[in-house]
């Protein structure tokens, strides 16, 4: 692209911040969104969520749950088969992409290559007919912001991974976007860099302040830089909330067991009302939780929640299998009677350290709060 | 035993290109020649002949009307053959994938059938040893070529900078016109390449359609050879491979030939 580039009027310019609509109300929203190709089931089925302005939402899930889709449905790149998209109250399904004011990071960065990091920067300002000083300072400013200043001349290709996904940031953030897409933007680089990365890609979306839908499979990367997270799984959303919500108070069988790790039990609910008992093959389990109508349900236990104990004083009992130590933790699993095995996360040194040998048997206790049911 | 085998390879690779080469390197000293008669070695060396074709006026005409020809074959053959390959790559229609496998199906074909049936139409047409006569039978030649080469050109691409460009702001026509065409400019110097070379190369297709009026350098050789045996004709095809190396060099100057041709 050269400096006489002129465009017709397909871009909307930036305005900005858009006029202030109250606090609470969603930015973003999406009503009964779906996805039918079809296959056997929709690749996305009848999503409702919201995204508040200037937060930044996590879409969680395995690979072929719908994430992908649904963050390429926002982006007008494919048509819904039904539901809308409202953005600041507007339905944006019509609209093409090209009239959508979005800033999209794809996983391969999608650079164009012929052009220079500056030129990459400044391609939809002067779609947007911006005047040649105005665009020049905004690219320096967006350089500046993803600290890449010095390198607008060079071709992507001369780049490292780091670099070029920092010029697809900075290309995605300069034309001032309502809502930023981001999908699986730090799953091509090596581990060291995507750690640094991650919480520079916050750092970035803090400052700017823009709306942002972040698509990830990796729970990590939710849980370290998501205000919220959507968890999504088989083209449905399964629970939204904070990261310490989605953790803690799993909605879903499935959300506890993608989410860190989860002991799974597979329980009857014995009784209703007041004598509904929770069991494990005849023996109660204590536990805080409403139960669902049974009579099969899952029971989940995060291991950090487990703790050890002399056999007669435990809830369970069994012999533990392995010990492995992890430095900051201590890992052990312990096989039931049944031979089911749980397990346990430790504090090296702490309680339940000595016991932990294989071979020994021992007792396992929680915290009645501390057990989710679901149903099975 | 490990060492011998990389050995043979070298001197199989050796030998097939000397198979190839060594009559084009023959014919290169034959067009030095000054005998009345092809000849080898010569009994005398010089540009006699040389000076003879640059004399003749049928050859010159020859030359000229060959490129001129090539030259619209080339343009033309783009023209028609990126929208046809776009199609085939980014559009869904129905029958896409059986043309898709059916784009090079015109080589299979005979050129002599080929070349029956355009002069069977082109002759109702009056299109004859015309100029659209003879470009128009040389597309049947190239598009193929065309198509597939720009076809290979746009998958390799892929679609996701072109919507990186769309999410910025970029229309369709903007899209193509800035971030597509750019990114194309290997594969259609590479399909202009060939097709150009395969026009001005063009013998069989040519003979059913030239006439007196207008006829190509390849078509005007083989008459020449039809008749007479003298080392002209090594000049001249000395000259028709300069031509086809020229367009290679400018190929692997402008963007390499690797990159061209693609993977």
């Amino acid at each position: 692209m050269r400096g006489d580039l002129t465009m017709q009027d397909g871009a909307r310019a930036s305005t900005g911040p858009a006029s202030a609509s109250a606090p609470d109300t969603a930015h973003v929203t999406v009503e009964n969104l779906t996805f039918d190709y079809g296959g056997d089931k929709p690749a996305v089925d009848g999503l409702n969520l919201g995204i508040r302005r200037g937060e930044f939402l996590g879409l969680l899930g395995p690979s072929g749950c719908g994430k992908t889709t649904t963050l390429r449905m926002v982006a007008g790149l494919i048509a819904p088969t039904s539901g809308r998209i409202l953005v600041g109250g507007d339905d944006i399904v019509a609209r093409p992409p090209w009239e959508r004011n979005l800033g999209l990071v794809f996983q391969s960065y999608a650079l164009f290559p012929h052009m220079s990091v500056a030129q990459n920067v400044a391609f939809g300002l002067r779609l947007r007919k911006l005047g040649r000083t105005e665009v020049a300072d905004r690219v320096q400013e967006a350089l500046r912001t993803v600290r890449l200043d010095g390198l607008g001349d060079r071709k992507p290709a001369q780049l490292s991974g780091g670099q070029q996904q920092r010029v697809a940031i900075a290309r995605a953030i300069v034309i001032r976007p309502d809502i930023l897409l981001l999908d699986e933007p730090l799953s091509n680089l090596d581990a060291r860099l995507r750690d640094e990365m991650r919480f520079e890609l916050r750092d970035i979306q803090m400052r700017t302040g823009i709306t942002t839908l972040f698509v990830t499979h990796d729970q990590q990367e939710a849980l370290t830089l998501c205000d919220r997270i959507a968890v999504m799984n088989g083209g449905k959303l399964e629970q939204v909330g904070t990261p310490e919500e989605i953790y803690d108070r799993p909605g879903s069988r499935f959300v506890s067991h993608f989410i860190g790790r989860a002991n799974g039990f597979d329980c009857r609910v014995t009784g209703s009302g007041a004598a509904a008992r929770l069991e494990l093959n005849g023996r109660a389990l204590p536990h805080a939780a409403d139960l669902p109508p049974g009579p099969d349900v899952t029971a989940v236990l995060r291991p950090h929640a487990v703790e050890l104990c002399t056999p007669d004083e435990g809830i369970l009992q069994g012999v533990v299998h392995r010990r492995a130590f992890m430095g900051n933790a201590l890992e052990i699993e312990v096989e039931l009677e049944g031979g089911q095995m749980i397990f346990a996360e430790l504090r090296p040194g702490g309680p339940g350290d000595d016991s932990a040998r294989p071979g020994r048997a021992v007792g396992l206790t929680w915290r009645p709060e501390a057990i989710r049911v679901f149903p099975a | 035993m490990q060492s011998l085998l990389p050995k043979l390879g070298r001197l199989y690779v050796i030998a097939v290109f000397a198979f190839i080469f060594l009559p084009l390197i023959l014919v290169l000293l034959i067009s030095f020649s000054t005998d009345d008669y092809l000849n080898f070695p010569p009994h005398g060396w010089g540009l006699r002949y040389y000076h003879e074709v640059l004399g003749n006026a049928n050859f010159m005409a020859g030359i000229r009307n060959s490129a001129i020809i090539a030259a619209i074959v080339m343009v033309l053959s783009l023209a028609f053959g990126l929208p046809a390959a776009y199609a085939l790559t980014r559009l869904n229609f129905a029958g896409r994938d059986f043309l898709r496998s059916f784009v090079l199906a015109p080589l299979i074909l005979p050129t002599i059938v080929l070349g029956l049936g355009i002069l069977m139409i082109f002759t109702q047409l009056h299109l004859t040893a015309t100029y659209p006569g003879l470009v128009l039978a040389h597309l049947v030649m190239t598009l193929p070529f065309t198509v597939r080469i720009l076809q290979t050109t746009l998958g390799n691409l892929g679609t996701e900078v072109e919507q990186a460009a769309m999410t910025l702001g970029a229309r369709p026509l903007q899209t193509f016109r800035y971030i597509t065409l750019p990114r194309l400019v290997p594969g259609l110097v590479a399909a202009g390449a060939i097709s150009a070379i395969l026009s001005f190369d063009e013998v069989v297709l040519s003979l059913f359609i030239v006439g007196p009026r207008l006829t190509t350098l390849p078509v005007a050789i083989y008459r020449y050879v039809d008749e007479r045996t003298d080392p002209m004709v090594a000049v001249l095809a000395v000259l028709l491979i300069a031509v086809s190396l020229g367009i290679v060099l400018i190929v692997e100057r402008s963007v390499g030939f690797a990159r061209a041709f693609g993977r």
